[in-house]
């Protein structure tokens, strides 16, 4: 990462973390110079466990329009199923390869697939990811590589090819 | 008229939450339980907060309420993870219809 782009990012950090102080505290003047501390505490908290893929902030910004969309709709999804009298529900087990690196991608997207309509992460090992599926019959593989591509960008990793998961 | 956002946001979460303790109740296993409960409180509780924001007197308490709604969002993305990883490893097998 060149010098530019890591001072960015650290400006980013500063305002994010200023930004909690503030609603926090209610931006209360005096209270600033315990903030200024713990902004700074906070800035060496985050450099641990170090992490190689650093999180482009922008495309994560750029992510909450379709997360909020993805979870409203998974949860509309459940909801519907839960309030009909047949329990319309067919699940499965799925494994899926991961197309990201181990660490923070890896379980940025373990987190997100809960919040998906219709898939609850339960397992990741190897970096296959184990999922259960509410309903088999939904397209619940196209929204996986979808939101995997997403994840992908916000790390700013290259994915290329797109591999179909194994039915366990 | 900001009132009645307010209702209607706050009436809308409260029907999710029912849905999710409805599917607590109804659905068949662990699993599909998680499902139920992650996704429907997660809405309800976003349309909760969102109708609370309405009425708030400053803009730090929307974004307290906003930090709150993350940070539940992130533990029960995560416990539901290791509730479902929890119940595979003691082997419980997914029901099927």
């Amino acid at each position: 990462m060149n010098q530019k782009k890591s001072v960015n990012s650290l400006l980013i950090k500063v305002v994010i973390f200023a930004l909690v102080w503030w609603v926090l505290t209610d931006g209360h003047l005096q209270s600033w110079l315990i903030g200024g501390v713990a902004i700074v505490l906070a800035l060496w908290a985050a450099k641990y466990p170090p992490s190689d893929r650093p999180v482009h902030f922008l495309k994560l910004f750029l992510f909450l329009p379709f997360f909020l969309k993805q979870s409203l709709l998974g949860g509309v999804d459940v909801a519907r199923r839960a309030f009909q009298p047949k329990l319309p529900i067919d699940p499965l087990l799925v494994e899926c390869s991961l197309r990201l690196p181990p660490g923070a991608p890896q379980v940025f997207m373990t987190n997100m697939v809960s919040l998906l309509p219709g898939t609850l992460s339960a397992r990741l090992e190897n970096s296959v990811l184990t999922m259960h599926v509410l309903d088999q019959q939904g397209h619940y593989m196209n929204d996986f590589r979808v939101l995997e591509e997403k994840v992908a960008e916000i790390f700013s990793i290259p994915v290329a090819s797109t591999e179909i998961g194994e039915r366990l | 008229m900001i009132d009645l956002f307010s209702v209607l946001f706050l009436v809308a979460g409260a029907l999710f939450f029912l849905a999710g303790t409805l599917g607590l109740i109804r659905f068949p296993d662990v699993y599909t339980r998680l499902h139920a409960l992650t996704k429907a409180d997660n809405v309800g509780l976003g349309l909760t907060i969102a109708g609370l924001a309405l009425q708030a007197e400053s803009f730090s308490v929307v974004g307290k309420l906003i930090l709150i709604w993350g940070l539940v969002l992130l533990a029960g993305a995560s416990v539901a993870f290791l509730i479902a990883r929890g119940a595979l490893q003691r082997g419980v097998l997914p029901w099927k219809r």
